[in-house]
């Protein structure tokens, strides 16, 4: 448990998860600017499995550990995250479906704000922490 | 289901009235139609609807949540109309030619249901958006 909700793990897990969703939102913009792109296949991220495959990596500089309890590094930057290129409905012009795009644009919309809500949230106990522990 | 399970059964709703949309197009352009590739008018075309679980529904409290889709295209079968104009290249002996069996009110009744339907589910979409985002603020 110390680990897996460690502050470190769950700040670098949000650092991941404002990454991963600013590339999805590059990628689904994109994908709607190539609506009338013929032949053009829809990109994507899948959220869930890229945070994951980021957040198990293991931080490829290690920090020496004396003790079992001291905390490691947070998780390595995002790198490599599997882009699909997914066939859904052919239109009679190019895989793009304007309705799917822009649910989707509306969904990882959600996913940002909440991560940042999160950390904002995480920065203020931070703060309060300094705040009252100088006291 | 995810928070965002109500997001892809609206855009599934959203899909199959733009789809609906094409088809009404399509019947009223193709009003006054009397050739088509097999040489008789144009017959009117039907959106079948059709209901597909939704990919991750919650069994657990027997919550059947269901996706629209669409079933098929099927073409109207009641008979088309009969005009008589003479003067039409396609008249037979007595005058009278086939017309489509396209009927204008009919199409655009559909026309505005569809519009609405669509309104309807942007409307459940932008709701749902909104109380996520409502949630966001608990405890602040």
């Amino acid at each position: 448990m110390t680990d897996k909700f460690s502050f470190h793990h769950v700040w670098g897990g949000l650092e991941q998860a404002l990454g991963i969703s600013q590339q999805r939102h590059a990628l689904i913009t994109g994908n709607i600017s190539h609506l009338e792109t013929p032949r053009y296949k829809p990109k994507d991220i899948d959220f869930q499995g890229a945070l994951k495959q980021a957040m198990d990596k293991s931080p490829r500089v290690s920090m020496a550990q004396t003790d079992p309890g001291h905390l490691g590094m947070a998780p390595d930057g995002m790198k490599g995250v599997d882009v699909t290129e997914e066939e859904g409905e052919w239109n009679g012009f190019n895989w793009v479906n304007i309705d799917k795009e822009m649910t989707r644009l509306v969904e990882n919309d959600l996913l940002f704000r909440t991560a940042s809500e999160i950390l904002i949230r995480k920065i203020g106990l931070l703060k309060e922490i300094i705040r009252e522990g100088g006291r | 289901m995810g928070i965002f399970g109500s997001f892809d059964i609206s855009a599934s709703g959203l899909h199959v009235q733009r789809k609906r949309m094409d088809v009404i197009s399509s019947n009223l352009a193709n009003m006054e139609t009397t050739r088509t590739e097999r040489g008789v008018p144009y017959r009117r075309k039907m959106i079948v609807l059709g209901a597909e679980p939704a990919e991750d529904f919650d069994s657990l409290f027997n919550l059947r949540l269901e996706e629209a889709k669409i079933d098929e295209v099927v073409e109207d079968q009641s008979p088309f109309m009969q005009v008589h104009d003479p003067g039409h290249p396609d008249a037979d002996a007595e005058g009278s030619v086939l017309k489509p069996n396209v009927d204008l009110v009919v199409e655009m009744t559909n026309l505005l249901t569809a519009r609405r339907v669509f309104e309807a589910n942007v409307t459940a979409m932008k709701t749902t958006r909104q109380m996520v985002l409502k949630a966001l603020e608990i405890g602040r």
